[in-house]
């Protein structure tokens, strides 16, 4: 099948529920930091270069559940649709704090605020984090549109999905700089 | 998206009825453990080419059916077209997400040429009501005709090029035309298969005449 028709082409898209909405509806902004955390994910991986495949795995798993989250957010909460799509589950988020607390196990204690970088992994993490923070708050904007409808609580999984990947991604910058014999860099204000 | 499974399968084609002079109808056999939602479709991969075909059939008729058209140009088409009734084909699926999601609003069944195949498979389900514009150059490719006028709450042949006089209900345009000049103008379900100029169009006309709608494609050539 093609993937391409043009119906986007005058600044409208379709949600998987259907409807039309403009491109720079809080909707669009949100599903789309989604998909930019999950390609600035695949960097972090490419710039591993297969040298740390447990992590790599792991953050595989993390760009799989982001296709989930990007579906949920593409589509309305009270449309039929919903219903099919497979959600952010609780064990998912406990999931992603096991691997905090594997990571963080083999860190030197945090002394104070860090400068993000290091090496290059750390550094695309960093930036992943950043754009993840982001990514929450139109999820936030979008749930608080809702409200007084009676919907935006089918988000609350994916609230907490992002809160806990904002912290994973932060622990592994320092992760990935340790991997390279990195020490942190803190700030001297 | 969904927690779909596709799956490699193998399938044995049993028939083939004309449907027009380039068109026909495939009969495959139903492999088991398959299952598909009326509006799905397989792939086939046979060496370098590759190919997707919605299913026409319900999935409790237990056999699958598929509408051909070879264009002559040797891709899969023209292969599945001429091969022998016995051959073996591999396929994967079921792949798509345009399937019926019923609401309070009316249906639109838009489909050009072959693009009904996956409206076959829904109204073979049982789904029923609907208004239902095919779009085709000439009348001979009304595939389905009888299908649709029992099921559709209103059956639209838009003709673009030929005229048929014995055929009262005739629209003479495109299925976009009667969607601008023609359709009532209020919220509906649209379901767009086809031609891609044809989404790319009434999705503008949508947009334009038809708020609160939804719309759901499906992009065939």
């Amino acid at each position: 099948m093609k993937i391409y028709t043009g119906g986007g082409d005058r600044g409208k898209t379709s949600l998987f529920s259907g409807e039309r909405i403009a491109k720079s509806h809080d909707r669009v902004e949100a599903y789309g930091d989604i998909d930019e955390l999950c390609s600035i994910l695949g960097a972090v991986t490419a710039s591993m270069a297969g040298k740390h495949q447990e992590v790599e795995t792991e953050i595989h798993r993390i760009q799989s559940d982001l296709m989930k989250v990007g579906a949920l957010l593409s589509t309305s909460p009270d449309a039929p649709a919903f219903a099919e799509l497979e959600k952010i589950e609780e064990r998912t988020i406990r999931r992603i704090e096991a691997s905090i607390d594997r990571m963080d196990a083999n860190l030197p204690p945090l002394r104070g605020f860090i400068l993000p970088g290091g090496g290059v992994p750390a550094a695309w993490a960093h930036i992943a984090r950043t754009v993840c923070r982001r990514a929450e708050r139109h999820v936030i904007a979008l749930v608080d549109s809702f409200a007084g409808n009676g919907h935006g609580t089918e988000y609350s999984e994916v609230l907490a999905y992002m809160n806990r990947l904002s912290d994973y991604l932060f622990v592994l910058a320092r992760y990935c700089n340790h991997l390279s014999d990195r020490s942190d860099i803190l700030w001297k204000p | 998206m969904t927690s779909e499974t596709v799956q490699g399968y193998t399938t044995e084609l049993l028939g083939r009825k004309s449907l027009s002079e380039n068109t026909c109808e495939l009969r495959f056999s139903f492999p088991p453990g398959f299952s598909f939602t009326p509006g799905q479709f397989i792939r086939f991969e046979n060496h370098d080419l590759k190919r997707d075909y919605s299913i026409t059939t319900a999935p409790d008729e237990q056999v699958i059916e598929l509408c051909v058209r070879d264009t002559g140009t040797g891709n899969f088409s023209s292969v599945l077209a001429s091969a022998e009734i016995g051959t073996i084909f591999r396929f994967s699926g079921p792949h798509g997400y345009f399937v019926y999601r019923p609401s309070t609003r009316p249906d639109i069944f838009v489909a050009t040429g072959t693009g009904v195949a996956p409206f076959v498979s829904m109204t073979r389900s049982g789904i029923s009501g609907y208004i239902f514009l095919h779009g085709v150059k000439h009348t001979p490719d009304l595939y389905y005709e009888n299908l649709f006028r029992n099921a559709a709450r209103i059956y639209v042949p838009c003709v673009s090029r030929s005229s048929d006089e014995a055929m009262s209900d005739l629209f003479q345009g495109k299925v976009t035309d009667y969607v601008e000049t023609a359709l009532v103008r209020r919220p509906y379900d649209f379901y767009l298969c086809g031609k891609r100029e044809m989404i790319r169009d009434v999705t503008f006309l949508v947009d334009d005449h038809f708020p609160g709608s939804r719309i759901y494609t499906e992009v065939f050539y």
